[in-house]
């Protein structure tokens, strides 16, 4: 790996083809100021278009729905600013039911009174594990 | 698959939500489905939204006071009744809103009435500064009280069902496992937002990720055969060159933060506060006589504001949330190695980012378009802000005609009787899964050949030989890139696959606009034409383009007058 780059060692999981998860690891060129959801984004434009992630952003790390596990711990990944040569876990983010990759039904968790936020209609939920 | 509702409400947005509380509050009995496209409160151009929100709320200010500064902002091609219902309704909608715990911060008095979009100044405090993603929290939580209301996420509506001239519902690809239905529907409330993301640069899809802003909502109101009017009315903020921000609009820099306009020379070239409009047509005028930086653009100067470096920082900070503000700011502090002290900060942009859309599908004040069973509301709908919007009022009108359209949607439900529309399944599933191919060209390559066309032909200065150059492009990109467009195989949350549903949307929008833009023969509001800068009276009217008989057509509809106003003079 030279230098001007970050790894992204990356979960995916397709319900319809995979039986169990796996990892894959995308490299991409680095820059100054370089943003980690911006750089996934970078990897389905340009290395692997079946890589599924929330590529919504609201620019002020308001919403949360970019929320990932980095390197093992929770984060907003659109102010996670990326470093030079740097090696990096990317994971769904915990608690919630993996949809597809990075994409987990945040839906299911909220905090309002309980089971009264209905679950989407015609929907096939599965879990990891299951 | 068909899932029965009594009202279907597309986009949970801030009109979208709103909308379908009101509906639920006044009739528990009814079912009221409503659909977003990713996570609500997560996703969409509400949450995203981080700027001002205006209402009369002050003693000495009064609705007709905030009316005559909207339709001088809006260079009168405003709907008057609209802007009646938004001036004299705000107050109530802001502080329900405020009762479900949206957090916002007052504007000190004589700070302006707003924080962006140069409204004028007064000397009582009009604006309050809201974060977006803390108004749809405050939503969302006023959603989930209602068990009659049910939330389906990560679905794109791809086509409105009708039955003659009436809309009866959706059909709906769901993201989670690929799947279609239809929701049949007794009335259905547009409210999609609007379409930043068909310019290459966009204050609705920050860091070039996605802002749901592709016009969708437009284009299938259109195909549906519904009038829109206003089409041509971009508006258009700042859009930042150097250093690479990271705190968004540019523009709100310059009114928080006492920026100065300032050219290549060091003049200062206009002095705010201005409509935003005005902004951007002298930052052009600048460029184009050679008064522009070596980027191409113009300064927001931090060196000539009256406030301390101290007071900038604070300012900047209340656009982030709480835990992330220090975060971020060390962010940004790092990135500016050189000059850590925004007082030294010269920030460069150019003009012509898309921000915000005045056009849209013509309502009345009871949020009912020209087909039956449709209704529109916020950014999707047109006529509230005419010509240019001044700051402060989309978060204001998003739920003031939200609970207009839930409202009118339902009186319009309980007298109406269910009527099932002509089984397109087939056919649609067709379209959708024709996309699926090896070989071809990906999605994102012809939205950026759109993009690219308007940015370069129906930005902020038009003139007509561009507006057909446009056109005839725009036809190319149809012909040539359209049939070719693929997506990979895969029905789970296939994301390539949901943008290529999306950009015929994005081709039709464009049309709409080009062909409004052409139709307008002179210059008003964000509406700018090289080769007519007059403002006529005689131009007092909306443009409108709608659906006959399979072509785009364009004509004029007359402007909603019920207060006297100076017509058409500025």
């Amino acid at each position: 790996m030279s230098n001007n780059t970050v790894n992204l060692k990356t979960f995916r999981y397709n319900p319809e083809t995979d039986q169990i998860p796996y990892y894959k690891t995308y490299e991409i060129p680095w820059q100054e100021g370089m943003l980690l959801l911006p750089a996934v984004k970078y990897v389905r434009d340009n290395l692997d278009e079946t890589l599924a992630f929330r590529d919504y952003c609201c620019g002020c790390s308001w919403c949360m729905s970019c929320l990932m596990m980095v390197n093992g711990k929770g984060m907003r990944t659109c102010s996670r600013l990326l470093q030079e040569g740097e090696n990096i876990l990317l994971e769904p983010m915990k608690g919630f039911p993996i949809i597809k990759d990075l994409v987990v039904d945040f839906g299911i968790n909220i905090t309002t009174p309980e089971g009264v936020y209905k679950k989407m209609e015609g929907t096939v939920l599965r879990r990891v594990n299951d | 698959m068909r899932i029965k509702s009594d009202i279907l409400v597309i986009g949970a947005g801030g009109a979208g939500a709103r909308a379908a509380i009101e509906a639920a509050t006044i009739a528990p009995e009814m079912k009221i489905v409503i659909l977003n496209q990713g996570p609500v409160g997560k996703s969409g151009l509400t949450a995203m939204a981080n700027g001002g929100m205006v209402w009369v709320e002050h003693p000495d200010d009064s609705p007709e006071a905030l009316f005559e500064d909207i339709l001088r902002y809006g260079c009168y091609l405003n709907e008057q009744n609209l802007v009646e219902a938004l001036t004299i309704e705000g107050p109530q909608r802001a502080q329900e809103l405020i009762n479900w715990g949206a957090r916002m911060i007052p504007f000190e008095s004589g700070s302006g009435s707003s924080p962006s979009g140069g409204a004028k100044r007064h000397p009582h405090p009009r604006g309050h500064y809201i974060p977006g993603a803390g108004y749809m929290e405050a939503l969302r939580n006023e959603i989930a009280r209602h068990p009659n209301i049910i939330v389906l996420e990560d679905v794109i509506t791809t086509k409105l069902m009708t039955s003659g001239n009436r809309v009866t519902g959706a059909f709906i690809l769901n993201m989670r496992d690929g799947k279609c239905f239809i929701i049949d529907a007794k009335a259905t409330v547009l409210a999609t937002g609007g379409l930043g993301e068909i310019y290459p640069h966009s204050t609705n899809a920050p860091f070039g990720m996605h802002g749901h802003a592709t016009g969708t909502g437009y284009a299938m109101a259109y195909h549906a055969g519904a009038e829109l009017i206003d089409m041509e009315m971009v508006q258009f903020t700042g859009n930042q060159l150097y250093p690479p921000w990271l705190l968004g609009n540019p523009e709100l820099l310059c009114m928080m933060c006492g920026g100065k306009y300032i050219n290549a020379l060091g003049d200062e070239f206009i002095q705010q506060p201005q409509p935003r409009d005005v902004i951007q047509r002298s930052a052009y005028r600048e460029i184009k006589e050679g008064r522009g930086t070596k980027r191409g653009g113009v300064y927001i100067d931090l060196t000539r504001s009256p406030l301390s470096g101290e007071e900038i920082e604070d300012q900047l900070k209340h656009s982030l949330a709480e835990e992330v503000a220090k975060e971020r700011w060390q962010l940004i502090k790092r990135m500016s190695e050189n000059d850590p002290d925004p007082k030294k900060w010269k920030i460069e942009f150019t003009p012509g980012g898309a921000h915000f859309f005045m056009g849209g599908v013509r309502i009345n004040e009871k949020c009912e378009t020209s087909l039956e069973g449709l209704f529109a509301a916020g950014e999707v709908s047109g006529g509230v802000h005419g010509a240019n919007r001044m700051g402060g009022n989309a978060m204001v009108e998003i739920i003031v005609f939200g609970a207009r359209a839930g409202r009118y949607a339902l009186e319009y439900a309980s007298g109406a009787r269910e009527m099932e529309s002509e089984d397109i399944s087939k056919k649609e599933i067709e379209r959708l899964c024709g996309f699926f191919r090896n070989k071809g060209i990906p999605p994102k390559a012809v939205a950026d050949r759109v993009a690219a066309l308007m940015s370069e032909n129906v930005g902020v200065a038009r003139t007509g030989k561009n507006l057909m150059r446009a056109l005839s492009g725009l036809q190319e990109v149809r012909e040539n890139d359209l049939p070719n467009m693929r997506a990979p195989s895969g029905r789970i949350f296939n994301q390539v696959w949901s943008e290529a549903v999306q950009v015929p949307c994005m081709l039709d929008v464009a049309e709409m606009i080009i062909m409004s833009a052409l139709s307008r023969t002179e210059s008003r509001g964000a509406h700018f034409r090289e080769d007519f800068p007059e403002t006529k009276s005689e131009w007092v009217k909306h443009t409108m383009v709608m659906k006959k008989s399979g072509r785009m057509e364009s004509g004029t509809v007359p402007v909603t007058i019920t207060k006297s106003g100076p017509e058409g003079k500025i």
